[in-house]
């Protein structure tokens, strides 16, 4: 019994850091820079979210919104890195794909490079934000 | 201003023409730009703006210099195979 009350505080302790972390992965991913936002790295994240957003649009201007091309001949991992852009890419997704906006060639190759670059960085940016609230939380729990 | 909206969004729903050509390349320059700056707003312990335009430049530079190098030595290899 005396065992359950001393680890109780410790088990919600660790509970509340994983869920956390969770919340701050989930906002690093739904909206890029939002993770990095909300550990109060403002500057940090209006710099990922102006790149990545802008990284993202340059993709979609240069080969229209053809190259998120969620269920056509697009290679898995092509759109598995466009996803982590945010799960809005996946609306978008859902926009094209009736194959009403036809794109091919060098257009879709430079179009699918921005667009899975910039979900690869943002990807690289959630596990920062993670990483980042995993310090913040130890740093709390240790005074 | 509801044109002008309009048109800023037509212009994502048709691809732009682009050769197959040497100038194409330079499309890497942002993407090398945009690799920069993300990584380096993850890696400075503090950002400060004369700081952290310098290391994104510097791992910029270091990018360009690399694919340069690269594609030098592809070059060369490809003309020693095919010659």
């Amino acid at each position: 019994m005396a065992r359950h009350s001393k680890e109780g505080p410790r088990f919600a302790g660790t509970q509340n850091q994983a869920l956390f972390m969770l919340i701050v992965g989930l906002l690093a991913w739904l909206v890029p820079g939002a993770g990095h936002f909300a550990l109060k790295e403002k500057k940090r994240a209006i710099i990922i979210f102006a790149t990545i957003v802008l990284t993202f649009c340059i993709g979609l201007y240069v080969g229209s919104i053809g190259v998120i091309d969620l269920v056509g001949a697009t290679p898995w991992y092509v759109v598995l890195a466009q996803i982590m852009n945010s799960p809005m890419v996946a609306l978008l997704g859902r926009l094209t794909a009736g194959g009403d906006y036809p794109v091919y060639g060098w257009p879709n190759e430079i179009g699918q490079i921005y667009t899975s670059t910039a979900g690869l960085l943002n990807l690289l940016c959630i596990v920062n934000a993670v990483y980042l609230a995993h310090l913040h939380s130890a740093e709390t729990a240790g005074g | 201003m509801l044109v002008e909206a309009i048109f800023v969004i037509a212009s994502f729903t048709a691809p732009k023409e682009i050769g197959v050509n040497p100038q194409s390349m330079l499309w890497l320059l942002p993407l090398a730009a945009a690799i920069a700056v993300v990584y380096k707003a993850t890696k400075l312990p503090t950002i400060k703006a004369r700081n952290f335009i310098k290391e994104a430049a510097i791992l910029f530079g270091s990018i360009i210099v690399f694919i340069i190098i690269t594609a030098l030595a592809l070059h060369t290899l490809a003309r020693l195979i095919t010659e």
